[in-house]
């Protein structure tokens, strides 16, 4: 009797959260650096985005690929008193739309309590399935 | 789960001392059988419930962050260990009717 077979919804759903956590890293760190306007090598902050991809054929968990930079135009901002400022007046700031991070910030949280409920769920089926054994 | 622990290893005692109790003199019957692979599936179980606990000592010591690997290994530990309790349950009965079937 193999118990192990048992589990190919509980890997998978803990993939899911484990992704989805990753990815709501990424969402932080680009709210978190939404003003950063030097980002290392005095280039302002570019926002990352996630890569999901399937763990293997068929019926499998999801990992994240990689993580990957937006190389949309960054913003510019008129600001001229800014030491930053070029000969116009403007500072590049980076390319974070807070309502846009939003708007994936609820996807990945959704995505994180959906995987969560298929868990939840599917320890109950087992428990009803056990149930006919009475 | 850490409570469990010595409940297993009697398990795992009682299973391994009750096959030669419960085998008939023929051996390789299918409840002898039943009987054997619940003893093997306690090991099994056992080594689920030990990773759950060293994946929960890890998270609380620091060695690991990830708590979704906790909550996995504590997830399985836990169905497993619910699938071993609800067959040697069945098989308990099983043997206890059998015993008192009216000769």
């Amino acid at each position: 009797m193999s118990v192990e077979k048992v589990f190919g919804p509980v890997d998978i759903s803990v993939s899911g959260m484990r992704a989805h956590a990753r990815n709501m890293e990424v969402i932080s760190s680009n709210i978190a650096n939404a003003r950063t306007a030097d980002a290392g090598q005095g280039q302002p902050y570019r926002r990352l985005e996630t890569i999901f991809r399937t763990q293997g054929e068929g019926a499998s968990g999801v990992t994240v690929d990689e993580v990957v930079q937006d190389n949309s135009p960054l913003q510019r901002l008129y600001d001229p008193g800014n030491p930053k400022a070029d000969a116009s007046g403007y500072v590049s700031m980076p390319n974070v739309h807070l309502p846009v991070e939003m708007m994936n910030l609820n996807i990945a949280s959704r995505a994180y309590q959906a995987n969560a409920a298929i868990l939840r769920r599917y320890q109950r089926m087992v428990e009803t399935t056990l149930e006919l054994l009475r | 789960m850490i409570e469990f622990d010595p409940n297993i290893s009697s398990l795992l005692t009682n299973a391994t001392g009750m096959t030669p109790r419960v085998n008939p003199p023929v051996s390789g019957t299918d409840f002898s059988k039943a009987v054997k692979a619940l003893g093997d599936c306690v090991s099994k179980v056992d080594n689920m419930q030990q990773a759950s606990d060293a994946s929960v000592e890890d998270l609380l010591a620091g060695r690991n962050n990830d708590i979704t690997a906790v909550v996995s290994a504590v997830a399985k530990a836990d169905m497993s260990f619910k699938v071993l309790v609800g067959v040697r349950n069945k098989l308990i009965e099983a043997y206890k009717q059998t015993m008192n079937m009216p000769l």
